[in-house]
């Protein structure tokens, strides 16, 4: 099966190294070097992180061979937004039907409660 | 790299006017979980639960307009009545859900005569588990969603705000 769009954002996300890159790109476009920097690992290493997220559409690399820029793109960050705010509704939800339901329950079980 | 390291994935937290035990029980009870689980007008039409370590649930729910979701999952941790793990799954994921399984734990605080339950939820099952003391998502996210609202493209500042 093919994985869907959101799938593949997730995968190239779940690793430390390339979701530290994407924060550092958040603030401005950098070179290979400059992504390598903070990390203790050699530049094929940060080379190969910056295909899996190039891969996954979340980074383009500037043409010129010499200087060739990652900049962060950001509509694959939208789904996971969007994916984040769904469950965050989903659970909100749930949990504001699970309050209701407790006080429900607890009245029933309170004996000066009932009715008869 | 200023990414902290005490915050990860979704979280949800919430105090309830409750003992913490009869909160337990109404997370791992099907009589209970079919009273209160999924969005507001959704019905529980189908619970089956094996609450142990490696058992199995298989929840159904319709929604209001009539559109059945079915998910399921294995429980990872049991522990009464403090914590549950689960994955979670949706069987008939549509376009804006993704297909892999998701890893979620909910934690059950006493907190005065109440409980503060605490739900964290990761993406990957796998992943969580590797990246339980490395940078978190939910502080990648903010900054990201912050990079998303500042480029000044109004559908994704639409949904940049991921954070409460």
């Amino acid at each position: 099966m093919e994985p869907d769009p959101l799938t593949s954002t997730f995968a190239a996300l779940a690793d430390p190294t390339r979701r530290a890159i994407l924060a550092r790109l958040s603030s401005g476009e950098a070179s290979v070097t400059e992504l390598a920097a903070p990390f203790e690992m050699s530049l094929p290493a940060i080379s190969k992180h910056l295909k899996v997220l190039e891969r996954a559409g979340l980074i383009t690399r500037g043409r010129d061979a010499q200087w060739r820029p990652c900049r962060l793109e950001p509509r694959p960050l939208k789904g996971v937004a969007d994916w984040l705010e769904h469950y965050r509704v989903f659970w909100e939800q749930s949990l504001d039907r699970l309050e209701g339901y407790l006080s429900e329950l607890q009245g029933k079980e309170k004996p000066r409660g009932r009715k008869h | 790299m200023a990414v902290s390291t005490d915050t990860r994935e979704l979280v949800v937290t919430r105090v309830v006017d409750a003992p913490r035990r009869l909160v337990f029980k109404t997370w791992t009870q099907p009589e209970h979980i079919a009273r209160w689980w999924g969005p507001q007008g959704f019905t529980t039409i189908h619970c089956e639960m094996d609450v142990r370590v490696g058992g199995a649930y298989r929840f159904g729910m319709r929604s209001p307009q009539g559109t059945e979701r079915w998910k399921r999952g294995v429980y990872r941790e049991i522990v009464e009545p403090e914590r549950i793990v689960f994955t979670f799954a949706w069987e008939n994921p549509g376009t804006d859900v993704p297909h892999n399984e998701l890893l979620t734990t909910v934690t059950f605080d006493e907190e005065g005569d109440g409980t503060r339950l605490t739900l964290r939820q990761t993406p990957f099952a796998s992943a969580a588990l590797r990246d339980s003391h490395n940078a978190g998502w939910t502080s990648t996210f903010e900054r990201l969603a912050e990079y998303l609202v500042t480029t000044g493209d109004r559908s994704n500042a639409a949904s940049g705000r991921i954070t409460r």
